[in-house]
Parts: structure tokens; sequence; C-alpha cells
């Protein structure tokens, strides 16, 4: 799998189109030695960080899948191979069907909310007003909340007699009583989503804004010239021009948005009656709670086939924007 | 199109001498960073401890008792707390590291569990005296007919009343369902809800469910049986009557207390951990009883025990380990106990303690009487209690959200276990 | 970038949403100033402030600040100094297996992060890296380093080649290239790569809790926890050190955000 990397597709003037370095095309080992040491001093500390600080972690976690891992085994060392055993058991219980539909609501939810707010912010911050740059730093204040503060301060905001959130909408007239947005089964996986998706703003706005910034104004002046009106200017230059940026921003939000864990453990534990339990919660609580940390194990591993899926998918999309 | 005008050049050119310089030293660099980790060695005269007291003013009070018990013994203790929730994942690195403390505090459900992967010493080898402790304390500590941990103290949960509302309602502190039901009903005024539970989805709802289940005669081994779909009928019951908040299914005890502080609940269930902040409220006249039961002409509340054991586990240092057993000795001393106990607000794990215990804390009377006949919750299950624990929860979280009815969820929960 | 038509609507506008995001934030502070850390019915201002909360943190959380920030920073100089030349040559150099490389960094964002934790627990017991602050480092980059990479290969793409000719005809070196040209266009990149590592190592609490097992190295995460206790929970020093825990980090952000520069490209390449 080659990924070269080329420019995006752009309608900028004319770019001039660099003559060929000399001696380009000159074959001989020591081209190909060189070309090696350069990707080797570029690319090695990179590989090398990456095989030891996750090669044995993810090789462990595989192999734990298959076995009978508890407490004990941890003490005593042993940890008999049972092969399928711990994935038919986790595959076959009640609680996975509830699981993986709860966390493709709540990925979905989350990336479209995050997205949608994310790039609205990002657009809306583009051009410069007075306290701009002010109100932009302050975007990432969510992010600096260490996660166990900022679920209390949700957790009361929601409370469904004390929250502020309930007291404005009761004192409003809004409502007749408290909703009751984590208690609920109907209610706490949407309010959990809400809740995600403040925390993942930031992210979203952050690295949309730094994107956009990378978008000539040449571009929109050109643009401008041959009559392109704020939605046109969108859809065929900052789209455009924001891709490479886009997938990127998508696919590592639906990777971290399907290991997320504290915020739900903090919010809810799970519940009410699994009414917000997901994959990562579950094999959490399969590992810490229950210690059956084969069947963690597994559905951890689960959850990494579906994240390789969108991996697949952005490789995929990335090739097609090569090809372009 | 493609790499024609960029990626061969680079290949080309010669990398920089500087460049491969730079690349080399930082290779041993890294090497140096790594070996400036600190060292896990402790001399042979101290020892190490674990224990979950990571906030004031507990920590001082067991800290202060185990420097004592470590002084008379000669040693000197490196302590470390950390947070409840990451204890046994602490446990387990260090036990498959082989790093174990030389004393461990666990929180009492957990012992079996650990016990049973043989990294703890019996303490008949260890010559710990083990006598005269509750029956509770014992069947928690015990596992294949050998103790490997004993709680100094101990606690429980009982119903608090705020002495006022019951006043001004003219009700009495219930000692029936059917009491706590109509009382629970007629306290429930304006903002403020009669009763406040713990039911969320972890150990902490199974724990205040499980005086109910067992004072109605349910077994923990046939979580379907009707005894405990009545008990869990009453939770339902008043949650569904709007005498106590949905918001049950969300909070932990301390969340109850505070509402019972901030008068949003008349009646809580708590336990003597809440006394001394709730001494501090002003205005707050509160009153205990134990947590009423179905039929007290043939029913007597059964109290789930809470608590921490302090066990010695078996890190083949023998030396070390006789050291421990010497601290933990004094430590679960009478004396200790009845110190611990008068200062955290637990009742000493001895019954024949009691009445002098009661001379010093004459408020903790109820909590007391509960212990005397409270039940390890892991004395039947041992370490297959957690499994059952999380069934509880679940039912209880199914009927308290009126997903199921009480039988109901229990079935569904029962497929779990 | 060019200035709005009526930019007082805008920043009006702005303050509004910023509000609204940040509305937990201000409840937070407000938590922090409530007396007995009143956390039911906790009035909308903090009326009769209580400073208690602040005194304990500042007395006991001090050196801790001072442990994340330094954790915090040498993460970020550790993640980009392996990160980014890693992403330019994953997006300008054509190599077969970059492809491979790229997906392998995918899959390693994908791993729970408890996982990799108690992983390196034995790993690191074993080298007595342990309660140490390279150590934490290192493990911090985990976050870090993956991303990095993936953002600024990004960032990179669209780097116009004809700016790095110009270097190359000049003589330079590939490193030499790639640090007096690339880096100071991919700023912006750069900028974004390390605010992003900064914060995941900031607000790391997973690694703070299981590489260390002794007080000696505390990032400010693992010492909030001291407030909260099995059954008693001290909100308001929980908040405090929350809010005390911010500062330097946003002290830290607003100084990065001035140097994202609009259109860093566009100027490069006339």
């Amino acid at each position: 799998m080659s990924s070269t990397a080329t420019t995006t597709s752009t309608t900028a003037p004319a770019r001039s189109r660099p003559a060929p370095a000399a001696g380009r095309n000159r074959p001989g080992a020591a081209r190909a030695r060189h070309r090696r040491l350069v990707a080797t001093l570029f690319l090695g500390p990179a590989v090398v960080y990456l095989l030891l600080f996750y090669g044995y972690p993810v090789v462990q976690n595989v192999v734990m899948g298959f076995q009978h891992y508890t407490i004990s085994t941890f003490f005593t060392g042993e940890a008999p191979w049972v092969g399928l055993d711990n994935y038919r058991e986790v595959l076959g219980s009640p609680l996975f069907r509830t699981a993986l539909l709860n966390t493709f609501l709540f990925t979905v939810g989350s990336i479209v909310g995050q997205f949608a707010l994310g790039l609205g912010i990002a657009l809306f911050f583009r051009r410069r007003f007075p306290l701009s740059g002010l109100l932009r730093s302050l975007i990432l204040l969510p992010w600096l909340i260490p996660l166990i503060a900022a679920s209390a301060v949700w957790k009361w905001l929601l409370d469904t007699e004390s929250g502020a959130i309930n007291r404005v909408l009761v004192g409003t007239g809004l409502v007749d009583t408290g909703v009751p947005w984590l208690s609920s089964t109907s209610l706490a996986l949407g309010t959990v989503i809400a809740v995600n998706v403040w925390i993942g703003i930031p992210f979203n706005a952050v690295i949309l804004h730094g994107g956009l910034q990378g978008i000539p104004d040449e571009l929109y002046e050109a643009g401008a010239l041959d009559g392109a009106t704020r939605g046109r200017a969108f859809r065929h230059i900052t789209w455009p021009m924001l891709r490479p940026v886009v997938t990127v921003v998508l696919v590592l939000g639906v990777v971290y948005t399907l290991k997320v864990l504290d915020i739900i453990l903090g919010l809810t534990g799970g519940g009410p009656a699994n009414a917000t339990q997901t994959l990562a919660t579950q094999s959490y609580q399969l590992s810490f709670t229950t210690f059956d940390f084969g069947q963690g194990a597994a559905v951890s591993n689960i959850l990494i086939v579906i994240s390789l899926v969108f991996a697949a998918v952005y490789l995929r999309l990335n090739r097609r924007a090569v090809d372009e | 199109m493609g790499g024609a005008s960029r990626d061969p050049a680079w290949y080309d050119r010669p990398v920089s001498r500087r460049a491969v310089t730079t690349a080399g030293l930082l290779a041993p660099l890294a090497a140096l960073l790594a070996g400036c980790g600190s060292s896990a060695s402790a001399g042979p005269r101290t020892l190490r401890v674990l224990d979950t007291y990571t906030n004031e003013p507990d920590r001082s009070f067991i800290g202060k008792r185990l420097e004592e018990a470590a002084r008379r013994a000669g040693v000197s203790l490196e302590r470390v707390s950390v947070s409840g929730d990451s204890l046994i994942q602490r446990v387990l690195q260090q036990g498959s590291s082989g790093t174990l403390p030389d004393i461990l505090m666990l929180d009492n459900p957990n012992l079996q569990q650990i016990a049973a992967t043989t990294a703890l010493r019996p303490f008949d080898e260890l010559g710990i005296p083990t006598e005269g402790y509750a029956d509770g304390v014992l069947a928690a500590g015990t596992h294949g007919g050998r103790v490997y941990g004993l709680a100094p103290n101990v606690n429980t949960i009982a119903l608090f009343y705020d002495v006022r509302a019951l006043d001004e309602a003219g009700v009495e502190p219930p000692t029936t369902w059917d009491e706590l039901r109509a009382a629970a009903g007629e306290l429930t005024q304006g903002s403020r809800y009669g009763l406040a539970f713990c039911g969320n989805a972890t150990y902490e709802g199974t724990w205040q469910y499980l005086p109910f289940f067992w004072s109605n005669g349910a077994d923990e081994r046939e979580i379907t049986s009707p005894e405990a779909a009545a008990a869990l009928g009453l939770l339902a019951d008043v949650v569904g009557a709007g005498h106590a908040s949905s918001s049950v299914l969300n909070w932990s005890q301390a969340d109850v207390k505070d509402q019972f502080v901030a008068g949003r609940a008349a009646m809580m269930v708590n336990g003597p951990w809440q006394i001394p902040e709730l001494e501090t409220i002003e205005g707050l006249e509160y009153g205990v009883v134990p947590l009423p039961v179905r039929d007290p002409r043939t029913q007597e509340p059964v109290a789930p025990l809470g608590g921490e054991v302090w066990t010695v586990p078996a890190t083949g240092d023998r030396a070390k380990e006789r050291l421990a057993a010497a601290v933990l000795t004094d430590f679960l001393s009478d004396d200790s106990q009845l110190t611990l106990g008068e200062q955290r607000f637990t009742v000493p794990g001895k019954p024949a303690l009691a009445g002098e215990y009661l001379r010093r804390r004459p408020e903790m009377e109820t909590f007391v009487d509960l212990i005397e006949n409270a039940r390890a919750r892991t004395g039947l299950l041992g370490d297959e209690w957690p499994t059952t624990a999380t069934a509880l929860y679940t039912g209880l979280q199914l009927a308290l959200s009126g997903q199921a009815s009480p039988a109901e969820a229990l079935q569904e929960a029962g497929e779990y276990v | 970038m060019n200035t709005v038509r009526r930019p007082w609507l805008h920043t009006a506008a702005g303050i509004v949403v910023i509000a609204v995001l940040l509305f937990p934030i201000y409840w937070m502070v407000n938590a922090s100033l409530q007396p007995n850390g009143a956390t039911v019915d906790t009035t909308w201002l903090p009326l009769h402030p209580d400073l208690t909360g602040y005194r304990t943190a500042l007395a006991e959380q001090g050196g801790n600040l001072v442990t994340s920030l330094v954790v915090a920073l040498g993460s970020v100089a550790l993640s980009l100094l392996i990160a980014v030349p890693a992403a330019y040559a994953l997006a300008q150099f054509r190599l077969r297996w970059a492809g491979w490389v790229l997906f392998g960094i995918l899959i390693s964002q994908m791993i729970p992060g408890i996982v990799i934790a108690n992983a390196l627990y034995g790993a690191y017991a074993d080298l007595g890296l342990l309660n140490s602050i390279p150590g934490l480092i290192l493990a911090d980059s985990t976050a870090g380093i993956p991303f990095a990479i993936l953002i600024c290969r990004a960032f990179m793409q669209s780097l116009p080649p004809a700016v790095v000719e110009a270097a190359l005809v000049d003589g330079a070196g590939p490193v030499r290239a790639f640090v007096s040209v690339v880096l100071p266009i991919s700023r912006n990149a750069l900028i974004t790569a390390g605010l992003f590592t900064f914060l995941f190592t900031w607000s790391d609490f997973l690694f703070a809790l299981t590489l260390t097992t002794t007080e000696d190295v505390r990032p400010v995460t693992l010492g909030i926890y001291n407030y909260l206790g099995a059954y008693v929970n001290d909100w308001s020093a929980v908040m405090a050190t929350a809010v005390l825990a911010s500062v330097p980090a946003i002290v830290l952000l607003v100084v990065a955000q001035k140097y994202v520069a609009a259109g860093a490209t566009g100027g490069a390449v006339k």
C-alpha cells in the first residue's frame, strides 16, 4: 500500500512545475541506501516507539481473549486455554446485543454532534473580530478539566430535582417537573451522548479551525471573482481543501468515541438498567467488577475489530483522494 | 502528477553528518533516562502498607494507629493509599509482578477472592489471635476454614430520619415495611421526598438492597425467590409512588447524604460514617433506627457487614511477615478497636467491647446492636459473590426504573449469574 | 484574514456561544467556592464565597501541579520530536510500506488505555521506571505520538512541493530542508499537535494511577483523589484543585493560540 501524498485537487492559479532534479533517474544501490537511510532517520524512532508501547499490549490482549484469565492468574500465572469459549459466552449474552446497539448509537450521535458543532464553531471563528483570539483559546477549556470533576459537575447539573438545567426548565415553565435526564432508561443514553458531544467539540473545532487556516485566501478571492457566494464557496473551495483534515478528524473521532469509558462510568455507571452500557463499559466491568479478564479482553478485541473497519474505510478514502 | 517533482530529490541528497550525529546522541540519552527510576525496595525493618484511606480524617486516624503499632513492633512503615476503585487493580498488578505490600487492606467482600489465589498468609500460621470477633467478621475473613483477614472496626447501614420533619408530619419512625411505605408517603411534601437511598449500578446499590433482601428471608444463592422479589417490590413501590426520587438509580451513598442534609429527603438509608458531617450541620436533628422488616413478629433486621479487613500477603519474606503479624496484632487489639471506633464512628469488631464502646459513643447504639448479627456478603458464596452482586444491582435497576416487575427483573438478572 | 462587517455582532454571538459551552466550567468554579461543597441546591452565584477548598488545594497540590506541568511539557517535546519527522515522511516520501505504518498507527489508537497501562506496569516494574518522571513522559506520549503523526500528516499532505524544492535547489540536505523550510510552514500543525498532546497528558489519569506506587511523583489528576474517599467527598477541594489545575494550562493555551497564524502556507507560495 503506497500512500503517495499529493496536493489535493485545487483550482488554484497554475503552480509552476519545478524542473526535474538532476540525477533523478540514476540507478544504483547507493540511491536505494540513501533512500532507506533518510526514511529510517525520519520514521525510525516513531516505529520503534509504537512497537514497544503498543505491540506487546495488543498481542497480550488478543491472547487473553482465548484464555480463562481470572484474579488467580495474576498470582499463579495459570491461564488455561479455552479457545473461543470467551467469545461464545460474550456474544451469546443478551447484554452484548444491548451494548452493541448502544455503542452504535453513542458513536453516531457523538460524532455527528461533535463534528457539526465543531465545524460550525470553526467556521464562525475563521474571520477575525474583536476578542476572537481570546474566545478561540477558551474553546479548549472543557479539555482541561479532569474527567472526574467534569462528570461530577454534569451529574449535578443534570440532577432531576436540584440540577441547574432542570431548575431553569421548570422555572421558565417549559416542563412541569424535572426531567430525569440520567435516571430514565429512555433519556439516559441521549444525555450521555450530549455530554460526550460537549467534550468532543473542542477537539473538532480546534483541528478544523487549523485546517481552515491552511486554505489560502487567494482561492476565495479567485472564487469571489467568479461569483462564488458563501454557500458555493464552501462547497467548492472549503470542503475539498479541508478533506484530508476532515477525514482524519472523523476517523480519529470514531476510534476515540468507541473507547470512551470514564465519562459514562462517571455519569451513570452503565445504568440505569444497562441503558448506557456500551462495549467499552462492558469490557471494563467484565474485567474489573466480575474479574473475568478473558471475557473482558474478548469484548475489547471485538471493539478493536470494529475500529479496524473504520480504519480500513479511512485508508480507502485516503487512497481515493490520492488518486484524484 | 505523482512523485515527479519531489521524492527522488530527497533520497539523492546526502544526509548531513550533523543529522546523523544528533540522532546517534539521542539514543544513549534515551537509554540513560530509562535508568532514572526510583527503586521500590525498602529496608529490612521497613514494611510496606497499602490501604484506601485517601482522605482526611480517616487517613490520619488510621495512619497514627499504624505508626504506633509499628513503633511497638520496632519497625517503620511506608504507607500508600489509593482510591477504593483502584485498589483491586493495584493488588493484581502487584500480585503479578511479585511486589505485594507487607500489610494489605481489603474491602471485606474482596477477601475471599484474594485468599483463593493463595496470595495471603493465614492468620494461624502468623499467630495473630482470632477469638472474640463477631460472626459476620469471621465469616468475611475466613476462606477454606482458615482466617486470612480481620477487621478492627466494622459498620452497616440503618435508617436515618429528620426528627423535626417527622414530628411535623406526626409520623413515628417506621419499623415495618408498611409503616415505611406510609411514612414515606406522608413525608413527601413540596420539594422533599420521604425516602432517599442508593440504588445505583454499582455494588453500593446491592449493598443497600441487602438488608431488605435478607431480613425477608431471601438467600443470595437463589435470587429469584419470592422473598427477594417482595423486598425489591418494597423499594420499587416507594419509587414508583413518587415518594423517593427516580434519581436513586444514580445516587451514591454520599449523594444520598447530600440530599438528606439539604432537606430534600426526610429519611435516608446510610451508614455511621456520615455522622461526623451530620453533626456539623446546624439545625439538623437526626435519629437512627434499624431498617424496617416486613413482619417484626417473625423477622429481625439483618445488617450487611461493611468495613475493611487487614491481611498479610504471602510475600515469601518470612521475617517481614512475622513483623507484619506483630504490627497487625497490635492494630487489631481491643484498645485499638475502641480508639479507632471512637474516632471514626465505626463499631469494634468484637461484640465484647460493645459496652465500653457505647460508653464513649452512645449515639452509635443502633449500629452496635445491628453488628452483632451482621452478615458477611461473602459468607455463603465466597469468591463467587461478585457475579451475584452484579446480578442483584442489575435486577434492582430494572425494577426501580419500571422496566420490569420485581419478579421479572430478578428473573432476568438471574440469567447473568 | 480579513475582518468581518459588523464585528461587534460577531463578538457578541461569540461570547454567547462560548458562554453556553463553558457553563459547566463556571459551575465548577461556583462549586469550588461553596461552603461545605454544597452540591444540592447550589446557588447560581457564590454569594458567600468560601475559600477553604482553595486553601486546601494550594497547600497540598502545589507540588503535584509542577509534576503535571513537567510531565506534560516533556511529553509534548518527546512526541513532537518523534512524530513530526515521521508525519512528514509519511506525507511526502513515497514509501511502499508507509500504508502499513499508517494502519499500525490507527490500530494503536484503538487499544483501550487500560490494556496498555497494565502491560506497561509489568515492564516498568522490571525496568525500575515506576514513580519516575521520564517513565510518565514516555507512557503519556502513547497518546500524543500517534495522534501527532496523523494530524501533522494530514496538514503536510497539502504542502506545496515548490517550497521544498526551492530549498533543495539551494543545496540543503533533507534534514536541513526539513528543519528550516518544512517546520516553519507547518507551524499550525505543530502547534495543534503539541496542544493536544499537552492536553492528553495533562488530563491523563490512567497512567498516573498505574505507573506510580508512592507519593514521590504524583500528577495533579491523581492528587485530586485525596479528596474523594470511600465515604466522604470533599467536593470544594476537588473543584478548587481542578480550577487551579486549569490555570497554567489556560495560560499556555492562550499563548499557543496566538501563534496559530492565518494563511501560513498562502504567504510562502508567493
